[in-house]
């Protein structure tokens, strides 16, 4: 949950919350659980890293990607499909490099717009978004709903598959792996994977600063291991993180990287006298290598109208609003990608090896073929 | 949703050792018009599974497929790619459910959509 404080311009990231989320995705993921309490719990069952428990958990969803993933994009499906149909020209090059007849699964198609557009190859688009997947069946696409992380399709039936956006929606390494698995499971031996992921080396640096950065220790807390699950509600606190004034935003696109660093720390520098007893937890050394974000959508009040699930989004506290951009504000969760780590989660891949890799529009892609 | 996905789609519940093919319940059919594509088709015959088509498509009502597995040779045929077009595209299973064959989990096909997403204690 999000409250904004339009006189420090700021936000305040209520972690409690996010921690009351993990408690509830553990439990619900881990039927293990001790009969006499949470705190009984172990780490190891958590989401993420270790083996015993990555058979048990990688296929569930965590709560942040339930209510911060699927719940948004159900919510905004019609205005994301209105706003999103420019399609990438590598991905059109990819695609129109297959040869005719191909079989191309896309996991996570969203609104399917590179669904058909190699018009000699047949797809086979699947989301876990019901709205999104109504509306690439409207246009007549052949669709199901389904999880990237566990797809239903019989092993090596298609010729080619496609992540298109999708990985950095996964908030576990276990899980980003999981799904790649799939995209080479479910195709041919020597049938080609690509996959695209937002980078956290961002072309358009003011961009940035418009997201809400999360921190590495609560982000940890509910994804990764070692982590305590429960703590004491005396360990509550409030994080305030800046977003920069946008009168900044042209300068900002010409400045380095550490200079918004700078920019940044002496922000917060500044609203922490403003925030009575807020601590601050990001530090200029985290900041750099700032993964985990909450990436804002604005959904315009003309728009939310006609729609009853931005009514209900607001009352329970998944939207705000925002009266200066006269639109209601979601937030969507993101794992950037940092340089060489889609190359990293890729390696380990016994059955596939890398064939192209490339930076393409502030976004990390990697091509790959099935060995065996 | 038309056979062709039928004969991808397997159930993938945790604990399930062999989740295809699916079995077909039917509430409404469809039959819609598609271009024939020969070279498509070809294609995709060594990738379908002979007996889990044939058994969708009676399901579906149509019942002039070849029984047995046919080989290869039959795609010089322009009838049988005629059927066989016909059965993999053109059948169109608009509502009802398909079933996993190991623990009878239902999974709902609405408006031509399969659901196929699974339960918290299912994964």
């Amino acid at each position: 949950m999000v409250l904004v404080l339009p006189q420090a311009r700021s936000h305040l990231v209520i972690f409690n919350i996010m921690r009351e989320l993990k408690v509830k995705g553990c439990s619900g993921m881990c039927t293990r659980a001790s009969s006499d309490g949470e705190s009984h719990i172990k780490h190891s069952e958590l989401v993420g890293g270790d083996e015993t428990c990555s058979s048990l958990c990688v296929h569930s969803t965590p709560e942040i990607e339930k209510k911060y993933v699927h719940r948004v994009y159900d919510a905004i499906a019609p205005h994301f499909s209105a706003t999103r149909f420019a399609k990438w020209p590598k991905v059109a090059t990819f695609l129109n490099s297959l040869p005719s007849g191909s079989l191309i699964l896309d996991a996570g198609c969203g609104n399917g717009k590179y669904l058909g557009l190699n018009p000699d190859c047949f797809f086979i688009g699947c989301d876990i978004s019901d709205p999104l997947i109504k509306i690439c069946a409207d246009r007549g696409h052949e669709v199901l709903v389904a999880d990237a992380v566990n797809l239903p399709y019989r092993t090596g039936f298609g010729d080619a598959s496609i992540s298109i956006a999708v990985l950095h929606h996964l908030s576990t390494e276990n899980r980003r792996k999981k799904a790649v698995e799939e995209l080479i499971r479910v195709v041919k031996k020597g049938g080609l994977v690509l996959i695209t992921v937002w980078a956290a080396e961002q072309e358009d640096r003011s961009l940035v600063t418009k997201w809400t950065p999360l921190a590495q220790k609560y982000v940890k807390e509910w994804t990764g291991p070692g982590s305590p699950c429960v703590r004491s509600p005396s360990s509550l606190t409030l994080q305030s993180i800046p977003e920069a004034e946008e009168s900044n935003s042209k300068e900002q696109l010409e400045d380095t990287n550490e200079s918004l660093n700078e920019k940044l720390e002496e922000t917060m520098h500044l609203s922490s006298r403003d925030q009575d007893g807020s601590v601050f937890l990001i530090d200029a050394e985290d900041n750099k290598k700032q993964q985990e974000y909450f990436v804002p959508w604005h959904l315009p009040y003309h728009r939310a109208e006609v729609s009853g699930a931005s009514a209900s989004a607001l009352a329970s506290g998944l939207a705000r609003k925002d009266d200066k951009k006269g639109a209601v504000v979601y937030d969507r969760y993101y794992h950037v990608f940092s340089e060489g780590e889609l190359a990293r989660l890729v390696s380990g891949m016994r059955n596939a090896v890398v064939v192209d890799q490339f930076f393409d529009k502030s976004n990390w892609c990697i091509i790959l073929e099935k060995t065996s | 949703m038309r056979l062709l996905i039928h004969n991808m789609l397997s159930s993938n519940i945790k604990g399930v050792i062999n989740g295809f093919p699916l079995r077909i319940e039917v509430d409404k059919v469809e039959e819609k018009q598609v271009d024939f594509d020969a070279a498509f088709l070809r294609k995709m015959f060594h990738k379908i599974e002979w007996k889990a088509l044939l058994d969708a498509a009676l399901t579906l009502g149509y019942a002039e497929l070849p029984e047995e597995a046919p080989d290869s040779s039959v795609l010089e045929s322009d009838e049988f790619l005629q059927k066989f077009h016909h059965a993999l595209l053109e059948l169109d299973l608009e509502e009802g459910a398909l079933v996993c064959p190991e623990t009878g989990r239902k999974f709902p096909v609405t408006k031509g959509i399969p659901n196929m997403l699974l339960h918290e204690d299912e994964v």
